[in-house]
């Protein structure tokens, strides 16, 4: 049987400064060591300050994924050597002396799976290197601590996975976990990493290391199996090592051994004594925690008749649920749900779009109402949408430049309609003959009216005129 | 020149409570000060070697003080006094190098808490003393830049790690020092060089700035020459720190308040494993006439042991070898260090070739750290040793329910020649006896200069509860009222 | 009794050569076997005592830009990277 399991690095991008020093968490929009102090670059005498707010959210994440949380939570220094990694060993978590880490024990159901959580734990991120020099031997490897000492949050499972799919599942639920949390913004690059081990029937264990995307790891997990099962097929025995993804040639290659892997020696870290968590920071935490995406779906369904599918899609992505959350009330929530999925998605799905985006949600309530009063169509509705997103304007305004207001005139549309059935005498003898074809007609009228004829009405007229039901 | 003190009967010896007096009272300047200390740093310390490095603007800093004294200007506490700083505490702009060639040309960006609670307080840095490499010894024997020698004979060890410091103050170099203390660096020099040294409570003084050895149980400690500077200086560099979260809240403690309450119906525990066994005749002469001492004051006594004692000085060895593997690892030389250029070199090579600028004794502490805390050892040594910490802790909050402080000699030994112990390694663990049970049990313990015995110091160690560090100072005080000591003849 | 090829791996481990310091070895057999006095000590059943504080203590989430360019401070490449040997 193939057994995949998972560690799910994610940067806590929402904190104002890093896990140990007051230097900014977002480390991306500095020149190459300009966020540093001497803390983050391990200068000799300093120390450690822990971040109370990193604690706080790496609870939740714990809580989120139905983990035990202890009483008490230590700090352990992980030693090896490596350019950047600025003391040559990293704070983190490690239960050697009982579940000492900030969580342990969870779970998360997927797609009737039960993915079982080994242990969730805080530790900082090292800096990273880039390389001067072309061919691979002379690479000169660069430092940039800008990054070292972000806070990040470990997340191990167990390797209950069975294929690569399940694994795409997981790390989707887990991404939309995370934003709805606030605790990680998954759109910034790094912000999210992912490392697996695979082993199949009759073979070691294998660690994947060096993954780029969530896409690659996937690739890189497929790679191994059949790698592996092919091993296993002509007798070669696999042995236990950590193998790194070549993106460049899609391939797994080899990168230690098991015997050459590292003894971390693990201790615990002096600078920062165990840091109790009482029922109060539960409590408080608790209180704190946004709804999780599962409770809102329900309560969109149940509460609003929202459709399952229309529910997923807005429960899952926090930009959607917040917008919907802020615009919605009882009568129009779930013509705003529809509003959202289906036109507002096409103009901002992507980071940069939402960025630039103007729309706010008086915008969405505004609009939506309008359409529900019928001052305005769908068809206009989409385009006073998007002209929102781009520039900001209030839907009063955006009516009158463009004339999008809603035509509900009888007579006017009367007579628009007796131009249509002129012109289009084809269509209106096929009518006659299939009324289901009616459709046609009524389409040519609206675009006759630039899309502001009201259609309940038009339609209604025009069965009346070719004397159909 | 002021006042009607003349420039040559200027005493360097005086106190630092005295020194603020002169100051105050107009007799003296600190510019006056400073300069004869400078005179005798450039007399004695070629002999001593006790400084590392001397602060070059220190006269020019004593005269803008006197200048803010002059125009009764708001002055610190300190009033320009020269004080020295242990080589492995940060002075920023200055060179800190751990007495390593490993950091012969690391310049600290910022200073340590402490350093800038002295600067706030009107304090002269007067220089930066020297030390064992990275304070891992009690000789100084093993600083990368030649041993101090001892003001009451330099051909005796003047004890360590904070040897530099102890030294300095003793032989009058300045009025008091900062050092460390991770098993009795701060103490056993003290006793060395008779000098009054403590090592507070593990969190009383923030240790940010210091570069740490075994960070879990060292202490900075003032050195001075008299319990009620150590006082003064506890004052200004205790307290709670935004920078070390280590550091309790110390409620703005006044230690010097009451220093002179006394030891009347006080109940002292002789520690029955350090003050028998190994314990040097006169050392041991010295430390019954200091409980006589005591007893005359009024104080109680009872012997108490503490079994774990004779597995401290293992459990020390392996808790900070594990620490230091730990905390030396960042000397990769490649953000600061030495000149030796990477270029051509592979990752590990280069490291494993710059790292060999660390000397014997630190290289086999790395080594001793990568032993003891490995996978398959930790269970036969590290775990063992921090369960003895936790046991012996255990053991002496015990006693200290049973009485208020413990006494034993700083040092079963007296100070020795240079050369003698620094090749058993064994023997010179035993030094260490007396003074690690207050790193690994986090209890404050001062060592007072008692008496000079054939020419050599001997100190006694008095240990407390934790947070009661001024119950310490006010028994140390009385002790040391009890005798009169010969001037250091250097 | 610790070997000296065990003493050696675990230098290279740390990054200290030792290839000229044979004397080490020496020294380092000694203070491990010195420390096989801790068998004696009957301490497997102690419980760990350790230092705790409340999350109450901990630091503010609070960004303050570090006051001057430390990378001036540092040996660096061209004024702003550090520069690491190669890899391979």
């Amino acid at each position: 049987m193939t057994k995949i399991g998972l560690e799910i690095h994610c940067q806590l991008t929402n904190l104002q400064s890093k896990l140990f020093c007051s230097c900014k968490a977002n480390y991306r929009e500095f020149s190459p060591n300009t966020n540093i102090c001497p803390i983050c670059v391990g200068l000799p005498g300093s120390l450690p300050m822990l971040n109370q707010k990193a604690v706080e959210k790496a609870t939740m994440i714990s809580m989120a994924l139905n983990c035990k949380t202890p009483e008490k939570i230590a700090f352990f220094r992980k030693n090896y050597f490596y350019p950047d990694l600025p003391k040559n060993f990293q704070i983190t978590q490690f239960d050697a002396y009982g579940p000492t880490s900030i969580g342990h024990d969870g779970k998360i159901t997927i797609e009737g799976k039960e993915i079982r959580i080994r242990r969730i734990q805080i530790e900082e991120d090292p800096g990273r290197l880039i390389y001067e020099g072309t061919s691979e031997k002379t690479q000169i490897p660069l430092v940039d601590y800008n990054r070292a000492g972000t806070p990040l949050v470990e997340i191990v499972t167990e390797p209950d996975f069975d294929n690569p799919k399940q694994v795409r599942v997981f790390l989707n639920i887990l991404v939309d976990l995370l934003e709805n949390l606030g605790v990680s913004d998954p759109t910034l690059e790094g912000a999210l990493r992912a490392d697996g081990n695979v082993s199949v029937e009759g073979g070691n264990k294998i660690e994947i290391k060096n993954v780029a995307s969530f896409h690659d790891l996937e690739k890189a997990i497929h790679f191994e199996i059949t790698r592996q099962q092919s091993l296993v097929e002509r007798n070669i025995p696999i042995i236990s090592e950590t193998r790194q993804w070549d993106d460049r040639r899609k391939i797994t290659i080899s990168a230690r051994k098991k015997e050459e892997e590292q003894d971390y020696r693990y201790f615990l870290e002096g600078d920062i004594p165990w840091v109790k968590l009482n029922s109060d920071h539960f409590k408080k935490l608790r209180e704190k925690m946004p709804e999780s995406i599962a409770s809102k779906r329900e309560r969109y369904v149940e509460k609003y008749g929202i459709t399952n599918q229309v529910a997923d899609v807005l429960s899952s992505d926090k930009y959607y649920a917040d917008l919907f959350e802020q615009s919605h009330d009882e009568k129009n929530a779930k013509e705003i749900a529809n509003i959202i999925t289906t036109d507002l998605m096409g103009f901002v799905d992507t980071r940069e779009k939402r960025e630039t985006s103007k729309l706010t949600h008086q915008h969405l309530t505004e609009l939506v109402n309008s359409i529900m009063d019928n001052k305005i169509t769908r068809n206009s509705a989409k385009t006073a949408l998007q002209e929102m997103v781009s520039t900001g304007k209030s839907l009063i305004e955006i009516i009158s430049e463009q004339d999008l207001d809603n035509v509900s005139d009888e007579s006017t549309i009367s007579s628009i309609i007796n131009e249509v059935l002129n012109e289009e005498a084809n269509a209106v003898q096929e009518v006659k003959e299939k009324p289901e074809t009616v459709n046609f007609l009524v389409g040519k009228v609206m675009k006759k009216s630039k899309g502001k004829a009201d259609p309940s009405m038009t339609l209604n007229i025009l069965k009346k005129k070719l004397g159909i039901t | 020149m002021s006042g009607h003190q003349s420039w040559f009967d200027l005493n360097l010896g005086i106190s630092a409570l005295k020194y603020i007096g002169e100051i105050k009272n107009g007799n003296l300047t600190a510019e006056e000060f400073i300069s004869k200390t400078i005179e005798r740093i450039q007399k004695v310390d070629s002999k001593l070697h006790a400084y590392l490095s001397i602060n070059e603007q220190a006269v020019e800093q004593a005269k803008s003080i006197d200048k803010k004294i002059k125009a009764k200007e708001n002055v610190g506490a300190c009033m320009g006094m020269p004080i020295s700083i242990k080589d492995n505490i940060c002075v920023k702009g200055t060179k800190t190098t751990c007495a390593s060639k490993m950091l012969e040309d690391f310049i600290a960006p910022y200073d340590a808490t402490v350093v800038s609670k002295l600067k706030a307080e009107d304090t002269i840095i007067i220089g930066k003393t020297n030390l064992d490499e990275f304070a891992m010894g009690f000789t100084t024997e093993f600083s990368a830049y030649g041993p101090s020698k001892n003001p009451w004979n330099t051909e005796y060890v003047p004890g360590g790690s904070s040897g530099g410091s102890a030294a300095a103050v003793s032989a009058l170099e300045c009025i008091a020092s900062l050092g460390s203390d991770t098993g009795g660096s701060v103490r056993n020099p003290a006793s060395f060089c008779s000098v009054v040294g403590l090592k507070p409570t593990y969190g009383l003084i923030s240790r940010y700035g210091l570069i740490s050895y075994s960070n879990s149980i060292e202490q900075i400690g003032p050195i001075t020459r008299t319990v009620e500077d150590t006082a003064f200086l506890l004052n200004i560099i205790a307290g709670m720190d935004p920078h070390d979260n280590t550091t309790i809240d110390n409620q703005n403690e006044n230690y010097l308040n009451d220093i002179d309450s006394g030891v009347e119906g006080k109940k002292i525990g002789i520690i029955k494993e350090m003050t028998h066994e190994g314990v040097d005749k006169q050392v041991s002469a010295a430390t019954n006439k200091a409980i006589s001492n005591f007893e005359g004051l009024g104080a109680t006594f009872e012997e108490i042991s503490l079994d774990m004692v004779a597995y401290s000085v293992a459990a020390y060895y392996i808790i900070t070898a594990t620490e230091a593997g730990s905390n030396l690892a960042r000397y990769d030389n490649l953000r600061y260090g030495y000149d030796f250029d990477s270029e051509g070199y592979e990752f590990n090579s280069y490291l494993s070739k710059a790292r060999k600028n660390f000397g014997p004794e630190v290289t086999r502490r790395m080594i001793l750290g990568g032993f003891v805390p490995s996978a398959g050892h930790a269970g036969k040594y590290f775990l063992k040793a921090m369960k003895v910490k936790s046991k012996l802790t255990a053991q002496v909050n015990e006693a200290l329910k049973k009485v208020d402080m413990l006494i034993a000699p700083t040092v079963p030994i007296l100070p020795f020649r240079f050369g003698e112990k620094i090749d058993d390694p064994v023997a010179l663990f035993l030094v260490d006896i007396n003074t690690v049970t207050a790193n690994l049990t986090e209890k404050p313990a001062i060592s007072i200069q008692f008496e000079i015995s054939g020419g050599l110091p001997i100190g006694i160690q008095l240990l407390g509860k934790s947070m009661q560090d001024k119950m310490l100072l006010q028994a140390a005080y009385a002790l040391q009222n009890t005798v009169k000591l010969p001037e250091v003849p250097i | 009794m610790v070997s000296k090829e065990e003493i050696e791996h675990v230098a290279k481990l740390m990054r200290i050569e030792i290839d000229d310091h044979v004397v080490h070895i020496d020294r380092i057999q000694k203070m491990i076997a010195y420390f096989d006095i801790l068998d004696k000590a009957n301490v497997e059943s102690e419980e760990l005592i350790v230092r705790e504080q409340t999350i109450d203590a901990l630091r503010e989430d609070k960004y303050i830009p570090y006051d001057g360019k430390l990378i001036e401070n540092l040996k660096n490449y061209k004024g702003s990277y550090v520069r690491a040997p190669k890899l391979v």
